[in-house]
């Protein structure tokens, strides 16, 4: 049967249109020429001026703080509410639990970030690092939860039957047996809400307090008030942050059990 | 006295499903005890409450004297071998066995010797440090059998064990349970919907069908004995042939009358009466074929019939024929070379015949209970 | 005797699913409901909730600008969708009859973009549309435009932003249909004496319909409440509800407004969000029907 060459021609052409913007900002981050068009040989000076700027300094620490408190909050809510789903996953309570984590999977992130925003200036919180690291949690949870309970999918739950049966009291085999099993799972949601928290804009917008920049705020700022080229070196480096934690996401959540 | 193991009138729903009907049964204490029965009769339901993983809605379940019933699964002297094994994939299959030890905090040395033993007895010493994702289906049965049987639980509770492997190896494992249950002398109770699993393995079979127990008993009396249509169904096939008591001229054997036959001669142990309603059940290897009429004997039945259907399978042939209007399976062995002697075919007219002995009345027989047979079809879409 | 152990269970569930529940109540579900309270308060003069209770803020949505703005953000979005199906499809489609091998790298190949920076990857966009940038001097050179103009600030360039920012996540949910349909029906068809695109047509897309749904939904609603793509490439001409509501919160300082307008954006999320999950329960009848779900 002849096959129709028409579905790889599309497939190969969006491949090189996802990959084409990707490819060009790294390279242009090597060059030292004001603007893009003009190759002007291979140069770190971009990079040079990054380490020198306090301001990336500043936002970068920001960003890490809020990122890794977030990720050790959300991972353990996120692993509890899998678990819930999981485990008892039929009657009405999940059904609504479910609908609620769901939530901010769907929901644009304006919305969440205006919500947010209201519900904050409402109850009188001033605007913050502190205000960043909730919204970020919000949203994250649902991202966690949701990778814990596709690895949960595929747990053999007769292994914490045989913990119990071998004598093993419920807090036991939780620690012993379910945990263990679990983390590679756990580990790859982390990840996930990681490289969420560092790489979120909209929300952050809307939440942050004057003086509370994280790293996307800043690259914001830059690309509409000056320095672009910068922007590229500083992109380059994220983009190699990003992808290795999440390549070591992926790895994780995939590891033989 | 009060046997080994005891269930009192337990009863288990799930929903509007009762899984578990008011059942009580008594296991003995060294005996390998099989549960069997088709999919969604109870058996693992029976299993579980007796490895605590379930209560039972209603009744108690008592072990070597004690009530057992509510006891959550970590304080009861029991271990289970599940259907998926369960082996910790994150452990050694050495830590895997020493599981049990460990947890009850035996020391060290002692935890280590124990699972040598039972690394001695699988015959895995060599594979200690593997993890379960290194193992076979068969290997890890095996260390799934260790880890239970190293705890010396009073019962082993072993939940369709064979039902993940092939053929070959079934048979394998099914000679090295036999063994193991010789060697270690506990308490067995095996749940299977093979019946060829039970009946090879256990002391006394009990045959279970929607939560209730059809009949327990030895396997030999469960096959020679059926007392209801689904036992002489399910296990192994049989003849069913329904009909009246005309009656009894001796005390020993019944006449019967079955739609178009001749009065049938059955064995009467149920002290039955003129009249009453029977079934006739009559396993396919007791009934005889042969192209003549056979010698008249005393308590022999012949008949008539017409040879509708012929499944030839080397040891032996399968026949269905048709007399008096009933469709009637006949198993025959070929004890001598079968090339020499002159076959049966489609559409010949033959002689069946059967010993009076060797045939039995049912207690119950439902029309679904012929649905449980393997009979090839009348016609295209039958 | 049986309902203590029923009651352990319901307790341990509570237990386990509380903390999640009170955090998503706290800060999903109450700034939803108080974003639409704060839609009918008045706006305080010098920015912030005035007192009181009024239904000025939302009858002051409808006004021409407000709603060419709706009705820019509708047809973008519709587009988006549109033309992401169209690529993604075929694409899916490759990748879920492709060798296992060449699969795997396929898929890695769809979400290693995804793995960026969202705002680093609209940024190498902006810089390769301007007009200084690599494509407008390559279509320069090539006679096709003339030096003075511009690819950014236009709906076309959302539209693209937008297009390549959510093509992956439409590849993803049609790869998986795409993957669990059993491909030897469209053989079946071509058997029976269908032509290739009929085959495709009559066969392969109802087939893979739930896939398409969830595709939709993955690009339709973040469409609609776009902000980023149409900030920094759409300029005024591209000015979608999302940056009128960020212009009402940090340039006007109006939250009512904001509020009313987030409001009305809930509303056009909801729908489509309900329209798809009623069509998937009918489409679940119908495999069942036709024997193909359990």
């Amino acid at each position: 049967m002849r096959r129709s060459r028409f579905p790889i021609a599309v497939t190969a052409l969006v491949m090189a249109f996802f990959y084409l913007p990707v490819l060009i900002l790294v390279a242009n981050s090597f060059n030292p020429a004001r603007f893009s068009s003009r190759w002007q040989g291979f140069s770190l000076v971009w990079y040079r001026r990054l380490f020198e700027s306090p301001e990336i300094w500043q936002a970068l620490k920001n960003t890490l703080v809020i990122a890794v408190s977030v990720t050790a909050v959300a991972a353990i809510l996120g692993t509890a509410a899998a678990y819930a789903l999981h485990r008892y996953g039929a009657s009405r309570l999940q059904k609504v639990h479910y609908t609620l984590i769901y939530q901010p999977l769907v929901v644009p992130e304006i919305l969440m970030g205006i919500s947010l925003l209201m519900a904050f200036v409402a109850a009188g919180v001033p605007l913050g690092l502190f205000t960043i690291f909730l919204a970020h949690v919000t949203f994250c949870v649902s991202f966690v939860a949701m990778t814990v309970l596709g690895r949960l999918q595929d747990f053999d739950f007769s292994i914490i039957e045989a913990a119990r049966d071998l004598g093993a009291s419920p807090w036991q085999s939780t620690r012993k047996v379910l945990l263990p099993v679990l983390m590679p799972g756990i580990v790859a949601g982390a990840l996930l809400a990681f490289t969420l928290s560092i790489d979120d804009f909209v929300i952050t917008f809307f939440v942050a307090g004057p003086g509370s920049t994280t790293l996307p705020l800043r690259i914001y700022s830059m690309i509409k008030y000056g320095a672009p080229p910068m922007i590229n070196a500083l992109s380059t480096l994220l983009l190699i942050v990003t992808f290795t934690a999440v390549l070591a996401s992926q790895r994780l959540a995939r590891l033989k059990r | 006295m009060a046997e080994f193991l005891e269930f009192r009138g337990v009863s288990k729903r799930f929903g509007a499903v009762r899984a578990v009907d008011n059942v009580s049964l008594e296991i003995r204490k060294g005996e390998f005890f099989s549960l069997l029965g088709p999919s969604g009769c109870g058996k693992t339901t029976m299993l579980r409450l007796v490895g605590g993983f379930e209560e039972p809605d209603a009744g108690r379940v008592f072990l070597d004297g004690s009530d057992i019933t509510g006891l959550p699964p970590d304080k009861r002297k029991v271990n289970t071998i599940f259907q998926s094994y369960a082996l910790f994939p994150h452990m050694t299959v050495r830590d895997n066995i020493g599981f049990g030890l460990a947890i009850a905090k035996r020391p060290k040395k002692e935890i280590r010797d124990e699972v040598d033993r039972m690394l001695e007895l699988i015959r895995m010493a060599d594979q200690a440090a593997k993890k379960p994702d290194q193992l076979s289906g068969g290997q890890k049965q095996r260390v799934a059998v260790a880890r239970a049987l190293v705890n010396r639980p009073d019962v082993l509770l072993l939940d369709e064990p064979l039902a993940a492997l092939d053929l070959k190896l079934r048979q394998k494992m099914l000679i090295e349970l036999d063994l193991i249950h010789d060697e270690v002398g506990i308490t067995f109770l095996y749940v299977t919907h093979d019946q060829a699993e039970a009946m090879s393995l256990s002391d006394r079979i009990a045959v279970m069908d929607g939560g209730r127990i059809e009949q327990v008993g030895a396997p030999a009396e469960i096959y020679e004995s059926p007392r209801t249509g689904f036992v002489a169904a399910f296990i192994g096939d049989t003849n069913f042939l329904e009909g009246r008591v005309l009656d009894c001229p001796d005390r020993e054997y019944c006449r019967l009358e079955i739609a178009g036959l001749a009065p049938v001669l059955g064995f009467n142990d149920r002290s039955l009466h003129a009249g009453q309603p029977i079934t006739l059940s009559v396993r396919p290897e007791k009934v005889h074929i042969s192209h003549d009429e056979p010698e008249t004997k005393p308590q022999r039945n012949a008949f008539r019939a017409v040879v509708e259907d012929v499944i030839y399978l080397g040891a032996n042939t399968k026949y269905w024929v048709r007399t008096g209007g009933h469709r009637v399976q006949v198993l025959r062995q070929h004890d001598r070379y079968f090339l020499d002697e002159k076959p049966l075919r489609w559409k010949d007219a033959c002689w069946i015949f059967w010993h009076a002995d060797d045939g039995f009345m049912l207690d119950q027989f439902r029309k679904a209970d012929e649905g449980l047979l393997a009979v090839p079809p009348q016609r295209v879409g039958d | 005797m049986g309902s203590d152990p029923v009651l352990k269970k319901r307790r341990a569930e509570w237990l386990v699913s509380l903390p999640t529940l009170v955090w998503l109540t706290l800060f999903v579900v109450v700034p939803t409901l108080l974003v639409f309270a704060i839609a009918f308060r008045p706006a305080n003069p010098y920015g912030g909730i005035g007192a009181g209770w009024t239904l000025e803020t939302v009858r002051s949505l409808w006004t021409p600008s407000n709603l060419a703005i709706a009705g820019r953000t509708l047809w973008i979005s519709l587009l988006t969708t549109a033309i992401s199906l169209v690529l993604a499809v075929p694409t899916g489609y490759t990748i879920a009859r492709a060798s296992a091998r060449w699969r795997n790298r396929l898929l890695m190949l769809v979400i290693v973009p995804f793995w960026t920076s969202f705002l680093v990857r609209v940024f190498a966009w902006k810089s390769l549309l301007h007009p200084e940038g690599l494509i407008k001097k390559a279509l320069e050179t090539l006679g096709l435009v003339g030096p003075e103009a511009t690819l950014l600030y236009h709906p076309a360039a959302v539209v693209l932003v937008m297009v390549y920012t959510f093509l992956p996540f439409t590849i993803l949910p049609i790869y998986a249909a795409a993957e669990k349909f059993d491909l030897r029906l469209v053989e079946a068809a071509r058997d029976l004496g269908a032509r290739p695109f009929q085959a495709f047509r009559k066969v392969f897309l109802p087939g893979i319909r739930r896939g398409v749904m969830t595709a939709v939904l993955v690009v339709f609603i973040p469409s609609l409440g776009s902000y980023i793509i149409p900030d920094l490439v759409g300029g005024p001409a591209g000015e979608m509800l999302g940056n009128k509501i960020a212009q009402r919160v940090f340039t006007d300082r109006n939250l009512p407004h904001a509020a009313a307008l987030s409001a009305v954006l809930v509303l056009a999320v909801l729908a489509p969000l309900v329209a798809v999950l009623v069509l998937q329960r009918k489409s679940k009848r119908a495999d069942i029907v036709m024997g193909e779900a359990p």
